[in-house]
């Protein structure tokens, strides 16, 4: 079955794919605070519809629910490229934080993309960047295992200025070794279990 | 020395340093009763991530010592070390008595 059509099951979230449906919430996560380390997205429904429709087969994108089919963020799997073995983590947004709070939504839901990507998909390498000022999520991620591969000097222009992005990689030991262990512990923090292999 | 005061006023600098990333609205209180992860708690895993990494790190500079706060005690422990500033603090002071 293609992920497109299917849905990551967690045992407090799942990543469910994205959906044109999605437009208007995903539009309102993008506009608030929170998403301000974002590069700037569609700015109405419609376009985020239009700009949802027209992803492509490259991409996995996906809405992050509680069980309750409640949707509190967004997480995605771009370029997969299988030559290569290697794939773009991003558009990594929660956007009901305040729902979310004191649970492990991100962990699990980045423990349910890395094991998509590294056990169902056979990727041996994960990558993304991260906007310099994100500082809160460049160590999250360090701390879960991605090294920092160098620096893109003003990579993103966020609220009219200019700002670096951290480059950042996991390959598929340092996932099974250093992220499967500490995302054990945050889980275990919020009483969520995590996958063993 | 008072290891358990040391212990918390670090942690207390976690949460300062992390209070400088939260807008105002969403500062943590700097108490030993304050909630940290799971249940009613404040903070979400990025945060707790910070006050891990930051906590470890002054550990590891003012004990002279290392301390990993994600082993497999932590994960096993109830409650979690990380539900609360007073947990985590007696988290601490444990992994440091036993390893002087």
């Amino acid at each position: 079955m293609s992920a497109k059509s299917r849905v990551l099951q967690g045992i407090f979230v799942d990543l469910r794919p994205l959906a044109e449906g999605d437009a208007a919430i995903t539009c309102k996560w993008r506009a608030a605070e929170r998403a301000r380390h974002l590069n700037q997205g569609a700015q109405t429904p419609e376009d985020q519809a239009r700009w949802i429709a027209s992803r492509p087969q490259s991409e996995h994108n996906f809405i992050i629910q509680l069980r309750s089919g409640q949707p509190v963020g967004m997480l995605s799997l771009v370029d997969v490229d299988n030559r290569n073995s290697r794939a773009e983590t991003g558009r990594f947004l929660i956007g009901e934080e305040d729902v979310v709070k004191g649970q492990p939504v991100a962990v699990e839901a980045m423990a349910l993309l890395y094991d998509f990507a590294f056990n169902d998909l056979g990727l041996l390498r994960l990558y993304g960047t991260i906007a310099a000022s994100n500082t809160l999520m460049i160590k999250w991620q360090k701390f879960l295992g991605m090294k920092q591969e160098g620096v893109l000097r003003n990579h993103y222009r966020i609220g009219g200025e200019f700002q670096d992005a951290v480059a950042m990689g996991i390959l598929e030991d340092e996932y099974r070794t250093v992220f499967l262990a500490r995302a054990k512990v945050l889980m275990a923090a919020g009483k969520v279990p995590v996958p063993t292999t | 020395m008072d290891l358990r005061h040391d212990v918390l006023q670090i942690i207390f600098e976690a949460l300062k340093s992390l209070n400088e990333e939260l807008p105002e609205d969403q500062q943590v209180a700097l108490s030993e009763d304050t909630l940290l992860f799971g249940g009613e708690s404040t903070i979400d895993s990025l945060s707790l991530v910070s006050v891990i990494v930051d906590v470890e790190t002054a550990i590891s500079t003012q004990f002279d010592r290392p301390v990993a706060l994600t082993d497999d005690r932590a994960m096993s422990r109830e409650p979690s070390p990380f539900t609360s500033v007073r947990t985590l603090t007696d988290f601490v002071v444990e992994l440091l008595t036993e390893k002087a």
